[in-house]
């Protein structure tokens, strides 16, 4: 059921695998044909226009199609040969028309330079990415697609490249084009596996915040659907609210209790369901100089990220999988969009297996990072606990006393968590890569190449001055675009840019009264 | 923990930055104080409309200590304006300076918190100048580093606009010779 079984495993010869080299920035110029694949597969001859797939078309009708008949079997049901009826029946009519059409409209051409994207619904549009832009091409295909044997392609050129997509395409053709788009001017080695997710790790799904509360916004979207549905067809009535507010306000306690028990019961078991769907056999292998992430239940994703712009890792936790020792291991690329959710090398792993990971793909993870100073454990303090402090002491002189002592709770509880911030502030070094560690309810420790940095910040606000503390922002063109080492002490934080690139930092550093030890 | 790791090297004396070796122009100061007295005479005029407002409306929405001393409103706030329209300019004088050596832009800017900004040369992507309609009449110019990254970019405000002008376009070529922007 999955991609790897018809994939480029399977049938080697359609894939040209390729490596980045770092002079493949140069590109053959417009006009070059690349040169063919020696391999069995030639590519079409540039100008060569090609169209989406034909079934495309009823993949793209399906999901109106599902929602128009449920709709016309339910205006059926309930009021005959209905407007509604005849209204969802044109609807469908329309909807495939304009699938139909907007498939023979459209079409893609690859030259050697550039794929060009052409369509000619409603006036004409052309859209052009230079092959020499292109950063990623991301493989999906969904449940109906992978029943047709159909998938999507997307490709992400940066920011000044722009994206595009093709929906759908066979899959022979959606992984030939992503060989030939991505492929560079050397043979490739066969692909590696670098990580695959094992079954147990599945379990680790209710300890991040985000999958426990999917199931809730799963069941929202559904309800917000089938409402909208429902009016939509006029089955909603005020009074058929009212009586439901009414039903549920009628239940019995002991009902009610019941169900609430069942629901924190089932957010686990759904949690660990909804991380299944996305997450279901998560696979990092190495192929073409590009690191894949694939995953996926129903709909099968596969991200490529370009390796020679893979420039440092994330690994990022919460209190509850730290205690379980899980992390969950993000890339840091440059000019990738959406980088939170495409970067993903591994959803939750034990931390052992996410730093092998990242040592494999960036390098080893320096270490022992250093601690900051013990004055940094008071500003941590502070600012866990000034806020509800401040919001208590407001509460207080408005006359709020319920807000205030709620305040005042959670500024006790703020104290143990000022704490655990400064124990996680942290920075190491080990002669290629910068490693910086802050934050607690979610920590993140990154890993950044000495060679992304594009400079150094640093900031000293008047209370740190105070205490002999600076922070250190590492900048660099990937991720959130720069990472803080919060409070090291001042002659640290120079010494640290100093020591990772002497050449910017020493040639402004204040001269030793005396010179020679 | 402070100075017990490996990576000092056994160097006696803490390393320490200097002070980049330029000042901005003196006019630099007019214009801070301009921008100044303009938003805090805004937040001047509010505050006089507040005070006015909230007194007549006898509003009881806020604790009756709070409402009693409603008209001290525009002059906390005026003090402070004052305090900001006089102390700050200067004092951002004294701290803002920029020096472009070889192949590194440094600068050091803010007046409360100060950050010491390096960026090499190499990394430069852009180099904009710019000028609001102040530094047009103080004859200034605002100039703008920018790298693949927010935090890496720099921002020189207050210079001569001659100098800026003059430094924009040679930092843009060597920029263009060294460039190397690590995306």
């Amino acid at each position: 059921m999955n991609l790897r079984d018809d994939g480029p495993a399977g049938e080697p010869a359609a894939h040209p695998h390729r490596t980045v080299e770092p002079s493949s920035n140069g590109r053959p110029d417009a006009g070059h044909h690349p040169a063919p694949n020696g391999n069995g597969t030639s590519l079409p001859d540039a100008g060569d226009e090609q169209r989406l797939h034909p079934l495309t078309f009823v993949v793209g009708a399906v999901r109106e199609l599902i929602a128009l008949v449920a709709a016309a079997a339910t205006g059926l049901l309930v009021g005959g040969l209905s407007t509604a009826f005849y209204f969802a029946l044109t609807g469908l009519a329309v909807g495939l028309l304009f699938h139909v059409a907007s498939w023979a409209t459209f079409t893609y051409v690859l030259y050697g330079d550039r794929i060009e994207f052409r369509r000619a619904l409603i006036g004409r549009s052309v859209k052009s990415i230079p092959r020499d832009r292109i950063r990623g091409v991301d493989i999906t295909a969904s449940l109906p697609h992978r029943l047709l044997g159909l998938a999507v392609v997307h490709i992400d050129a940066g920011a000044d490249g722009g994206e595009g997509s093709l929906n759908a395409v066979s899959r022979n053709e959606a992984d030939r084009l992503r060989g030939v788009l991505l492929a560079r001017d050397a043979p490739a080695p066969p692909r590696r596996v670098l990580a695959r997710m094992r079954r147990r790790w599945y379990v680790y799904a209710p300890l991040s915040g985000a999958y426990l509360l999917t199931p809730f916004a799963l069941a929202g979207s559904l309800l917000g659907t089938a409402y909208n549905l429902g009016d939509d067809l006029g089955l909603i009535t005020r009074e058929r609210v009212e009586n439901l507010g009414h039903d549920v306000v009628g239940l019995p306690t002991a009902l009610v209790v019941a169900l609430t028990i069942l629901v924190l019961i089932a957010m686990p078991v759904m949690s660990v369901i909804v991380f299944t769907l996305f997450n279901w056999d998560f696979t990092v292998h190495e192929r073409d100089g590009s690191v894949v992430a694939e995953r996926g239940l129903v709909t099968r994703r596969s991200v490529s990220l370009e390796r020679r712009r893979l420039r440092g890792v994330e690994l990022a936790d919460n209190p509850f999988e730290r205690a379980a020792g899980v992390t969950r291991l993000g890339a840091l690329i440059t000019g990738l969009g959406d980088a939170a959710h495409r970067g993903r090398l591994l959803p939750a792993a034990p931390r052992a297996v996410a730093e092998t990971l990242a040592a494999r793909v960036v390098g080893d993870v320096p270490g022992p990072l250093v601690a900051h100073p013990p004055a940094a454990r008071g500003r941590r303090l502070i600012r866990a606990v000034a806020p509800p402090v401040g919001v208590a002491v407001l509460a207080l002189l408005a006359g709020q006393p319920w807000v205030a002592s709620l305040c005042g709770i959670l500024a006790v509880l703020a104290v143990p968590l000022g704490l655990d911030r400064y124990r996680q502030l942290g920075h190491a070094t080990d002669g290629a890569r910068l490693s910086v560690r802050s934050g607690s309810l979610r920590r993140r420790q990154v890993v950044v190449e000495h060679g992304a940095l594009v400079g150094w910040r640093i900031r000293r606000t008047l209370f740190q001055r105070r205490l002999g503390l600076a922070t250190l922002f590492a900048a660099v063109g990937a991720g959130d675009g720069g990472y803080a080492a919060t409070d090291m002490a001042e002659e640290d934080a120079v010494a640290l840019a100093a020591a990772i690139s002497p050449a910017w930092v020493t040639p402004f550093l204040e001269v030793p009264p005396e010179p020679g030890r | 923990m402070r100075r017990g790791h490996h990576r000092d090297g056994g160097e006696s004396h803490p390393p320490r930055l200097r002070p980049p070796e330029h000042r901005v122009s003196r006019r630099a100061i007019a214009h801070w104080a301009i921008e100044y007295l303009l938003l805090w005479g805004l937040a001047f005029g509010l505050a006089v409309g507040v005070a006015a407002w909230v007194g007549d409306s006898g509003w009881s929405g806020m604790p009756g200590w709070l409402a009693g001393r409603i008209g001290w409103l525009p002059y906390v706030v005026g003090a402070a304006g004052l305090l900001m329209v006089t102390v700050a300019p200067v004092w951002r004088y004294r701290v803002h300076r920029w020096e472009v050596s070889a192949d590194v832009v440094y600068t050091r800017t803010g007046w409360f918190s100060r950050e010491w900004l390096l960026v090499p040369v190499g990394r430069i992507q852009t180099v904009d100048t710019e000028q609001g309609w102040i530094e047009r009449m103080l004859g200034l110019a605002t100039i703008e580093v920018n790298t693949a990254s927010h935090v890496g970019s720099s921002e020189v405000s207050g210079l001569p606009v001659d100098v800026a002008t003059r430094l924009a376009e040679d930092l843009a070529h060597r920029a263009h010779d060294l460039r190397d922007d690590a995306t």
